[in-house]
């Protein structure tokens, strides 16, 4: 099941450019997309599985993208050694405010790692000499892989492509894991996943941190790609479209999560046509499916069909579950 | 009445617990010995479910010590008191609802993997392995249960009779020295809960010390060979089941009520 | 540079008395229905821009203000009704993500209705500056402590001496309860939205001649109102004036003293810190977290 949906996944990320060839939506709009796929399933790991929300996750995307364009623009550092230092950057920061920052819940910790996200955005923002403040930075030079330079639309929807194949792979295989059984645990119940000898602190940290390094990644490659970053692209916006996508394909689902991100980064582009109304649609859109479909569109559909069949097959009295509380 | 066995498991001496001022353990003191199916009893709010919290870490005790085959527990978070040997199942259900059953009983499994982050997102060889190794013992443990055919459903759906087997389940995949139930009884039909008095048994017959929560009153009689009871956090009564029923004092406390069970 | 210090103390709390407003609406309808309202911060917009649209269009100050107000709150009366009363229920970050649609939504609506440029206010009465002993201020500054003081205290009084008020209090103290003894839990809940949308509405229309205003200014204000909430204490009214002032009082002298850019980090680390280990406020009293 697990290979199954990564291998029609990964059939249709091959085919694209080549049955549509040199296509704008293929080349351009895959690019965006699969970025987005790394972060969204980056989040969705903590979010989804570890039911922790952050709203700064930019500031990991942001890490990563100002550490590959500052090192590789001033001290002209080779594209893949700024990309291993802003990972270690991020994790590390990760890692620092994961304990202080997990012990809180729900709006608190949705306030706190906002909080988070709006400080390292200031930073960008206002430390000029390293991050050239609101205008950006620019002329950061084109990825170099083993001696291959990546300087075209179609060669970056290539390194895009593996590098969100190899993210979602590292997820599934996480999730289906006794480190993602624990942490499903420990969003389900979490006093019973302590008395199984789960150390939930540690669970949440380590998640944090994954989730933290996923979005440095995507920074990293974004900078390249983009050969220009501005604290635009790191914004509180930018987190709540994460937050977004991970909702919008359905939390606790690695694809529901991609399917996300493609889907929110198509409907921009489509929107495009109606940019006044963008705001509008992306607003209305965000309440509509938490308030009817709350688990997600890719979830709360594959999830119905599922729930039919099994009802179907098991149509026995069962009591409903209790509320788990404390005992 | 409180000589030293020589084989006891868990010695709990003089533990307080108090909540803001309101005495929910008032100095207990009692031993477990090792293998014994040791049932813990007494009416509602005497403290049961608070001594089972603070064996399991989840309250720190006031006063009082509690030792585990040597280790002070006191102190210890959950996780590492779970390491030390004891699993416990809950009164209201704690399961893992949109996990499998199988999955849950995996998750009991936890502390007799090794498989760390890295490893299981490459999903090493030895990772597969692991796995391989931990469905056999979450399979070994539902067997036991009588829950095999219902591995691969979703926890959250299944009846409560079953899904309190699933906690039992889980917990035993721990491989336990100590193992906590805490009113597994509650809520099951008489026939379950003969089923549950045979799942006890076996449990039991394969050398796990238990330490039973129980309202039931013909289970408890039945399957424990030693009672500790409580009323008002202190305790009231301890012996073997034959010395408890004759008891003045625990029939006083029931006011003959609850206590109307044949042996 | 003590003058200085009273001038940024001056600056402060009037920015902190905006801020404390909008924790005010925060509080409130956390209070009422344990929901984190992201979409506080715009009311204030709204409030604001209808009174510029409104005065545009010909309607004295005191018209346009009351009619942007009741505008403003009926908006918070139709997301309680449209948008959380159909999730009751709802996981947290559920509630959360729906009040960040509404926030996005109102958003759009505005640059839709307004454009997207910043719009000026006239100040209530004049712009001749008023100088307090080596600090100066704007006479719109004194409006601003002066309403804060006056809807505070309306409020304060609201909660504590009316059967309204404090049937408010019990919706979120015991729903079950609450409806128990006859209280209309529905009722309650869009009562709370409204008048926190008119409360943030009137911090609008208040701060607008100071700061202007735009489909976008509701963004930080709104984060603001939440930060005041949280250091004073979620679910704690006159706890989130407090905070308000403070994180006012906090950011003026940080922008003077280190680095007006800085302003808004300093008001977070503030925040962040708090959250760390105080979590419950500075000045709480309701428990953190019901679990």
């Amino acid at each position: 099941m697990r290979l199954a949906g990564f291998f029609v996944f990964a059939v249709a990320v091959i085919l694209l450019p080549i049955l549509f060839p040199d296509n704008y939506f293929v080349t351009v709009v895959g690019i965006a997309a699969g970025l987005h796929v790394i972060l969204a399933v980056g989040l969705n790991l903590l979010m989804g599985y570890a039911g922790q929300i952050s709203l700064g996750h930019a500031a990991f995307f942001g890490m990563g993208g100002y550490a590959s364009a500052i090192l590789t623009t001033r001290w002209e550092w080779p594209g893949w050694l700024a990309m291993l230092a802003g990972l270690l950057v991020a994790g590390t920061i990760a890692w620092l405010l994961a304990r202080p920052i997990l012990r809180l819940r729900g709006h608190y910790l949705a306030m706190a790692t906002l909080g988070f996200g709006v400080i390292i955005h200031v930073l960008m923002v206002q430390a000029t000499e390293w991050t050239g403040g609101p205008d950006g930075l620019g002329n950061i030079p084109p990825l170099n892989l083993l001696g291959w330079t990546v300087d075209s639309d179609r060669q970056w929807y290539w390194v895009i492509a593996v590098a969100m194949l190899l993210v979602i792979g590292l997820s599934l295989n996480l999730v289906d894991s006794r480190i993602g059984r624990a942490l499903r645990a420990v969003r389900s119940a979490e006093l019973a996943a302590q008395m199984m000898g789960i150390d939930t602190a540690r669970a949440k940290t380590q998640v944090f941190v994954v989730s933290a390094l996923f979005a440095a990644f995507a920074g990293s490659l974004f900078a390249h790609q983009q050969a220009f970053v501005s604290p635009d692209s790191f914004s509180l916006m930018i987190s709540v479209e994460l937050v977004t996508m991970v909702v919008l394909g359905g939390m606790a689902s690695t694809f529901g999560a991609a399917c996300g991100a493609i889907a929110l980064t198509l409907l921009h582009e489509g929107l495009v046509v109606f940019e006044d109304y963008e705001m509008l649609i992306h607003g209305a859109l965000l309440m509509a499916v938490m308030i009817f479909l709350p688990q997600g569109l890719f979830v709360g559909l594959t999830q119905g069909v599922h729930r039919g069949w099994t009802w179907i097959a098991s149509r026995r009295g069962a009591k409903e579950p209790h509320h788990p509380a404390v005992s | 009445m409180m000589t030293a066995h020589s084989s006891s498991l868990l010695t709990v001496e003089a533990l307080e617990q108090s909540f803001g001022g309101v005495m929910a353990l008032a100095g207990v003191s009692f031993q477990t010995p090792e293998k014994l199916v040791y049932a813990i009893i007494g009416p509602n709010g005497a403290g049961k479910t608070t001594l089972f919290n603070v064996l399991c870490g989840f309250y720190s005790p006031t006063a009082g010590a509690l030792r585990f085959d040597g280790h002070e527990l006191r102190g210890l978070p959950p996780h590492r008191i779970a390491a030390l040997g004891i699993a416990r199942t809950f009164q209201n259900l704690q399961l893992f609802f949109n996990m499998t059953v199988l999955e849950n009983v995996m998750v009991g499994c936890h502390l007799r993997a090794k498989t760390g982050l890295l490893s299981a997102a490459l999903r090493l060889p030895r990772v597969r392995r692991e796995e391989r190794q931990l469905r056999a013992w979450a399979a070994e443990a539902l067997e036991l249960c009588g829950l095999s055919d219902r591995a691969g459903q979703l926890a959250g759906a299944l009846p409560y009779g079953l899904m309190k087997r699933v906690e039992i389940a889980r917990a035993l995949a721990a491989k336990p020295r100590l193992l906590l139930l805490d009113e597994p009884a509650a809520g099951l039909n008489d026939t379950e809960t003969m089923a549950l008095r045979d799942l006890i048994a076996r449990i039991h017959a394969t050398g796990v010390t238990i330490l039973l929560v129980e309202h039931h009153m013909p289970l408890v009689m039945s399957i424990a060979d030693r009672l500790l009871v409580l009323d008002y956090g202190s305790v009231l009564a301890e012996g073997p089941p034959v010395e408890i029923q004759a008891n003045p004092r625990v029939i006083a406390a029931y006011l003959g009520g609850a206590v109307q069970y044949a042996v | 540079m003590p003058e200085q210090i009273f001038q940024f103390l001056v600056t402060g709390i009037t920015v902190g008395a905006i801020y404390a407003l909008v924790g005010l609406g925060f509080a409130l309808i956390y209070n009422a229905s344990d929901v984190v309202n992201f979409a506080q911060g715009e009311f204030v917009m709204l409030g604001a821009m209808t009174a510029i649209a409104l005065l545009g269009a010909g309607l004295p100050l005191v018209l346009a203000a009351i009619a942007a107000t009741l505008l403003t709150a009926l908006v918070g009366l139709l997301l309680e009704r449209c948008a959380i009363e159909p999730a009751r229920g709802a996981s947290v970050v559920t509630t959360i993500i729906i009040t960040i649609g509404a926030a996005i939504f109102l958003r759009g609506v505005a640059s839709l209705l307004w454009g997207k440029n910043s719009l000026p206010f006239p100040a209530f009465s004049g712009n001749e500056p008023i100088h307090l002993g080596g600090a100066t201020l704007l006479p719109q500054s004194l409006w601003v402590l002066g309403g804060a003081v006056l809807l505070v205290s309306l409020t304060r009084a609201f909660l504590n001496r009316t059967l309204l008020g404090k049937a408010l209090l019990a919706c979120s103290f015991n729903p079950v309860a609450a409806q128990l003894v006859g209280i209309n839990v529905k009722v309650m809940l869009r009562l709370a939205y409204g008048l926190s949308a008119g409360l943030g509405a009137i911090a609008g229309i208040l701060a607008a001649p100071i700061t202007f205003s735009s489909y976008e200014a509701g963004i930080m204000l709104g984060l603001k109102g939440f930060s005041a909430a949280i250091v004073g204490g979620i679910g704690n009214p006159m706890g989130a004036v407090a905070g308000g002032l403070l994180l006012g009082v906090l950011e003026a002298l940080g922008a003077g003293l280190i680095s007006s850019g800085y302003k808004d980090a300093i008001a977070f680390v503030f925040v962040l810190m708090v959250l760390f280990f105080e979590p419950t406020g500075l000045f709480g009293h309701k428990v953190a977290e019901r679990v």
